[in-house]
């Protein structure tokens, strides 16, 4: 076959008519590209990875459903998605649904214009459709307007993950040839020595991914939750109205056994620069027993192929949880964009968004409980292990909100301290900071400090807010709780 | 040069309308007009970002709509009361003292031994330590942490063997090792820019003067010593400067690769700047505050001036003291 030669000018002749012509196929497009006639086209925005599948089916339905409505999904990075929206609606280019970021609250949003009020389409017929207290002034009602609504049902938020294989390979299990779900902190503790000596040191009893600073956050929430510390590492304990670190005892016994295990051998060396989705991936290949995480590993665990691991939650020191996982009646996760170009068109795929038969998708899909009670039947689960997490539904409980008894307390801004848990929690585990119950005795403070100060500036502004707006000294943290409105 | 202004004159003269200045500007329309697109690119995404991030160190701002909340210096005294802060400002001051010196000694010794023309490859040996400088640290950062986080283990394991530790180390999350990955790392990623300028540097010492040295009888290391660091220095300060310079500037490959921890260990004030103005995944520790953070780089660009006044006013010292000797 002889050569194709080609003088210089012909090349250069060649490229050109090659670029232009392809300039002018970009610039015409294909009748194949073209959306809709005269259709409406939506920008939605979220940070949705593992949930990804559910949410472009919910795409493809709702485009089946409503012919002309055409959704383009962005999926933003978790981390960067508040600097990306504020940088969007800056330059006028907002999508018009979007996850709302949760921070900061929901009203800073809505006092900087970037949300529509939903009052003209969520009426009280609509939100008869969820449950009672769904719709909180302060949580997702400002001036008596509607900006969003809740998804989720109450759930745990953080399951201790056990790896069947890795068990059994230790001998835990029971005579029936099932894994023994450890229920105590002794009961983790000897999983852990028995995992770790058994494998000869090769695989280690736990591990976590701390590279993002979340997972000693996690542990110590599970775990104290579990001994009885109510407010974890979200909330003051609302029976006193304080940040608890240094005076309930739970969170230094924890760190205490924690540094235990990690002198011991028992925890995967690497777990304090390895991100959380190294961490998954090092636990479904059996490097370590035991994780500790949320709802979300289930689904890419599946979908990789990994399906032989247990779970439970709430260990306690004594088998029996002392506290649970409070969440509010009301909260909020999709909203409007105030500069919607086709407001109804937006209304309807947030309406899909939120309706109980893609409600009932999302836990079929193994990614969540939903707000409406009757999706959340484990019957209807096919996977074993969602199955396990929807039965754990009781661990989650309404636990008191200031909001409704007073929602002014919603505009108290609370600076962030540093250095703060996720920080005071790894200079503990790597030794930098050498007296536990002194360094979460002074986070204490600084936080305490801090609520002292918000409250007070925020007196200062003229609202009517006290510290004593934090107090539920009647909650007892074993039952739910009714905030009375004030 | 000379030849354009006598160029220039005749014809700005004739005429007689255009000030001196303008005449000059006008000589030089060409070299203005080449300056002109970098001008405005600095202009607007150096000189204003660091003007309009003035007014905000006098605010507490989430970067969110427009600041409203003044507190007057307060951001400023925060900055200069802040531990996490006095220690990034430490980490930073320790890395730039490792990563300089260590590094130009390599440089130098790397381009001593490139330059020789008898050895073979050399081209091929200049770009593979060049390599590095043009690949992104973010890229290098995340290489690195996957190499340390999927291969960590077995480096532990020769190190155990060997009996060089009794336990496993992880390597990015001990605050023992942490900076010293980090050091190591920024030496090797900008080696090549400084290998390059020593290079250049030696390529301009003339023959001559080597052949003149072994035939008075100098051997390697006086020609080294009374010829190449003499000839080398005046492109050797200005390597010291820029090296000073980008090594303060360390901060991707301190984020990508630890993230500023294990509890602030390797926190470097660029990290510290960037947690305070956007959080990040850790920002549930850290209040988005883009008046502080900006508070904090004003801060840390006067430290940097003061700092390099002292270098000056000491390098100026000490040239006068050998001038006074000689």
């Amino acid at each position: 076959m002889p050569a194709i030669q080609l003088s210089r000018r012909q090349l250069l002749r060649a490229a050109a008519a090659t670029g232009g012509a392809a300039l002018l196929a970009g610039c015409g497009g294909s009748p194949e590209d073209a959306g809709p006639a005269s259709g409406t086209s939506l920008a939605y925005w979220d940070w949705y990875v593992s949930q990804a599948p559910w949410v472009d089916n919910e795409i493809k339905l709702f485009q089946q459903a409503n012919g002309k409505t055409t959704v383009k999904k962005t999926t933003q990075v978790t981390d960067k998605y508040l600097d990306l929206l504020a940088l969007a609606f800056r330059s006028g280019t907002a999508p018009d649904v979007f996850l709302l970021p949760t921070k900061p609250k929901l009203e800073v949003h809505v006092g900087e214009g970037w949300l529509m009020p939903l009052d003209r389409w969520a009426t009280a017929e609509w939100r008869s459709r969820f449950p009672d207290n769904s719709f909180v002034e302060g949580v997702n009602i400002f001036g008596g307007k509607v900006y969003s609504a809740p998804f989720s049902g109450l759930a745990p938020a953080l399951q201790l993950y056990l790896h069947n294989g890795v068990f059994k390979e230790a001998g835990l299990t029971n005579p029936d040839g099932t894994v023994q779900i450890p229920k105590t902190w002794d009961d983790i503790t000897r999983a852990a020595e028995t995992i770790t000596s058994k494998s000869g040191g090769k695989v280690f009893g736990l591990g976590f991914g701390n590279a993002q600073k979340g997972a000693l956050p996690w542990l110590i929430e599970l775990f104290c939750r579990g001994a009885g510390s109510p407010g974890g590492t979200q909330n003051v304990d609302y029976r006193t109205g304080r940040w608890t670190y240094g005076t309930d005892r739970n969170y230094a016994d924890f760190l205490a056994l924690l540094l235990d295990w990690k002198n011991r051998g028992f925890i995967y060396p690497n777990s304090m620069s390895i991100s959380d989705e190294q961490a998954r991936a090092f636990f479904s290949k059996g490097r370590f027993g035991m994780i500790v995480g949320g709802v979300w590993n289930q689904a890419p665990w599946e979908e990789a192929g990994f399906k032989d691991y247990s779970l439970m939650t709430l260990p306690s020191p004594t088998g029996t949880p002392q506290g649970y996982f409070y969440g509010s009646p009301g909260s909020y996760l999709l909203g409007i964009s105030a500069k919607a170009k086709n407001p109804d068109q937006a209304w309807a795929w947030l309406d899909w968004f939120y309706g109980p038969a893609a409600g009932k998708r999302w836990v079929q899909g193994g990614y969540g409980l939903s707000v409406y009670p009757e999706n959340n039947d484990p019957a209807g689960v096919t996977s074993p292990t969602f199955r396990q997490y929807v039965a754990m539904a009781g661990t989650a409980l309404v636990g008191p909100v200031p909001a409704i008894r007073n929602p002014e307390i919603a505009k108290v801004e609370v600076a962030a301290v540093q250095p703060d848990l996720p920080d005071v929690a790894a200079g503990i585990y790597t030794g930098q900071l050498k007296d536990a119950p002194k360094a979460l005795k002074e986070l204490e403070d600084r936080l305490n400090g801090a609520l002292s100060e918000a409250v007070a500036k925020a007196r200062g502004q003229g609202l009517k807010v006290g510290m004593d707006d934090y107090v539920f000294a009647d909650w007892d943290i074993a039952k739910p709780y009714t905030t009375k409105r004030g | 040069m000379t030849d354009v202004r006598l160029a220039a004159r005749p014809r700005a003269l004739s005429t007689g309308t255009v000030s001196g200045l303008w005449r000059r500007i006008a000589a030089a329309r060409w070299s203005y007009l080449y300056v002109l697109p970098m001008l405005v690119l600095l202009l607007a995404f150096v000189i204003y970002p660091i003007i309009a991030s003035l007014g905000y160190t006098f605010y507490r701002w989430d970067g969110i709509g427009e600041p409203g909340d003044f507190v007057g210096l307060a951001n400023f005294s925060r900055v200069m009361t802040d531990g996490i802060f006095w220690g990034a400002l430490r980490n930073t001051f320790f890395y730039v003292l490792l990563v300089v010196p260590i590094q130009l000694v390599l440089a130098l010794a790397l381009a001593l031994v490139l330059n020789n023309r008898r050895l073979r490859l050399r081209t091929f040996y200049r770009t593979l330590f060049f390599l590095p400088v043009v690949t992104s640290a973010a890229v290098v950062g995340v290489v690195v942490q996957l190499l340390f986080s999927n291969f960590g283990d077995v480096v532990n394991d020769v190190l155990m063997s060997l009996g060089l530790t009794h336990e496993y180390i992880d390597w990015l999350g001990d605050p023992n090792f942490a900076m010293i990955i980090i050091i190591g790392v920024g030496i090797w990623h900008t080696l090549g820019y400084n290998l390059v300028y020593f290079l250049a540097g030696l390529q301009t010492i003339p023959d001559e003067l080597y052949e003149a040295a072994r035939l008075d009888g100098a051997g390697a290391f006086a020609c080294f010593r009374h010829i190449t660091v003499p000839l080398l220095r005046s492109v050797g300060v200005v390597i010291v400067l820029l090296s000073v310079i980008g090594s303060f500037q360390v901060f991707d490959l301190v984020q990508v690769l630890t993230n500023g921890g294990p509890y602030f260990a390797t926190e470097v004030v660029n990290s510290y700047i960037y947690h305070l103005a956007f959080g990040g995944f850790s920002g549930s520790s850290v209040d988005r505050d883009v008046g502080l953070a900006s508070a904090a780089s004003f801060f840390y660009g006067l430290l940097l001036i003061v700092f390099a006044v002292v270098q000056a006013l000491f390098l100026r010292a000490l040239v006068r003291r050998r001038g006074g000797r000689a």
